[in-house]
């Protein structure tokens, strides 16, 4: 019996493991897609053929209202996704971290106006303010990643604050300030890098809220008409006739692309999550 | 010189309208050069908070910490730089006592950096401090959760060395290793203060430690000395 739970226990180990590759193997494919977009693409995603072809040996997924060829905007689409993505969450990260780590470290006055202005930005109604301001100003998806970055730095800035409260009390921050190092010292080289690990999930799972928040965003007309993105691709599906004439390899596509890649992030969240971290001992 | 304090009083209040908790009350305490004075209280008397007030990490709600007659509190910035220097503390955790993401050799290295000593002499200095503290040098490339609480202890106490102080306030700096490696850390640090007339505060609630080191022993309750 002992042997068949343990066989049955190794089974499981060996199914996350190879699981848990599965995240980044996503991952990666879709960078390298976007990063060799101009040497891996079949066409020029805006040069025109035949409108409304099914997929074929010619064109894998077939072609659009205008002709474009769907595989090739789907590639080069994920440039400008990823961008938007990755740029808003590296812009909410680098603002909630630095808040969190100031508010922790310090406490005190600057804790308490820290996390009020935290506060502020977390009663502000974000996806509808990017909409108003996405369609009063010139569309962008820089300016959309801009937006996105700054409003949603704050849910990170918390949960920094609160690991930066119990890194603060132990041995080592307590030992690094009586050798005389200086608090930027003590912040940026002791207790930032003990922070990282509650930082790198929620990282990855800002960058699928960027990217599902720019598909929207781009479903609702208000993306930058001069850029592709997986977003504006359904957007165009739906406003020029591909849903109602069942055209699914043009709308199918750009869909599973988002849910694929958020899906990836998610599962690489929670690896970063589960991920075992060496312990540090609270005082 | 020696490090004093006089009628140090610690209290904190929770919130702004929460009722004030006295942890110390009216501390007068002398650490003398190559002397151990022993603190000795229960848990929660206010022993380490003492340590840490001495040591410049935290400011005393009333009273004074005088070291070579001057107040730490009114000292211009590069004064109380080398104060801190000059009066160091080894934690109670040895494994907490180092960052765990740093490797033990990045952990020494960066006193160095600090006490801006030149790059070419970091391995030999490194080297040389392993040694005052018994320990050999394959230990530099592994992370503090890679070795003995003992290990980590002589570690922190040469890291402290490599400042050369003048006082060390020791908090219950054995409590959480096994007898023979106490034996061999309190061993080290008798032999140091020999040698080096070092200052001791020897915060502990173990009768045995404070016998064999102290020279002088005061005992603390409920934030007071008695």
């Amino acid at each position: 019996m002992a042997e068949v739970i343990r066989a049955l226990r190794s089974a499981e180990e060996k199914i996350r493991a190879r699981w848990s590759l599965l995240g980044p193997l996503i991952f990666s494919s879709f960078i390298l897609a976007a990063l060799l977009a101009d040497l891996i693409s079949p066409y020029d995603p805006w040069k025109r053929f035949n409108p409304y072809q099914m997929p074929g040996w010619e064109h894998l997924l077939g072609t659009n209202d205008m002709g474009h060829d769907i595989l090739s905007e789907l590639i080069f689409g994920s440039r400008v996704s990823l961008a938007v993505g990755f740029s808003a969450a590296i812009l909410s990260a680098t603002l909630g971290t630095a808040v969190g780590l100031f508010a922790g470290y310090f406490r005190g006055m600057a804790d308490e106006v820290l996390m009020g202005i935290t506060d502020i930005f977390l009663m502000i109604p974000q996806i509808p303010l990017i909409i108003v301001l996405a369609a009063f100003l010139r569309p962008s998806f820089w300016l959309m990643a801009l937006l996105m970055g700054l409003l949603w730095w704050t849910a990170l800035a918390r949960i920094v604050r609160s690991r930066t409260l119990q890194v603060r009390e132990m041995g080592f921050v307590a030992g690094a300030k009586a050798i005389g190092f200086s608090d930027n010292h003590v912040i940026f080289s002791d207790v930032l890098p003990n922070t990282l690990y509650v930082i790198a999930p929620k990282f990855m799972l800002t960058v699928a809220s960027a990217m599902i928040a720019e598909a929207s965003i781009s479903f609702l007309g208000l993306s930058d008409p001069s850029m592709k993105s997986w977003g504006t691709m359904i957007s165009y599906a739906f406003s020029r006739g591909g849903f109602i004439n069942g055209m699914w390899w043009w709308y199918l596509p750009p869909g599973l692309c988002i849910t694929v890649f958020v899906l990836s992030l998610v599962m690489m969240a929670g690896i970063l999550e589960e991920r075992d971290i060496e312990p540090v001992k609270v005082d | 010189m020696r490090l004093c304090s006089e009628n140090v009083s610690m209290s904190y209040r929770t919130g702004y309208f929460g009722k004030r908790s006295t942890i110390l009350e009216g501390a007068n305490l002398e650490i003398l050069p190559g002397r151990t004075l022993g603190l000795v209280g229960g848990s929660g008397s206010g022993k380490t908070t003492l340590g840490k007030v001495l040591a410049g990490l935290e400011r005393p709600s009333e009273g004074r910490v005088l070291f070579g007659g001057r107040d730490i509190w009114k000292m211009e910035a590069r004064d109380f730089r080398l104060f801190r220097r000059k009066v160091q503390m080894v934690f109670q955790d040895p494994e907490g006592s180092l960052n765990p993401m740093k490797s033990i050799e990045r952990s020494i290295q960066e006193v160095l950096s600090l006490l801006k000593v030149p790059k070419r002499d970091w391995h030999e200095r490194t080297l040389d401090m392993l040694q005052t503290v018994g320990l050999s040098e394959e230990l530099l490339g592994r992370r503090p959760s890679q070795v003995s609480g003992g290990q980590n202890q002589r570690i922190a106490l040469g890291r402290v060395l490599l400042l050369e102080p003048e006082i060390i306030i020791l908090d219950e700096p054995t409590s959480a290793l096994d007898i023979s490696v106490q034996a061999q850390v309190l061993h080290l640090l008798r032999e140091l203060q020999r040698e080096r007339g070092m200052g001791y505060l020897l915060i502990t609630h173990s009768a045995q430690v404070v016998s064999f080191m102290a020279h002088d022993i005061a005992v603390i309750e409920r934030g007071r000395l008695v």
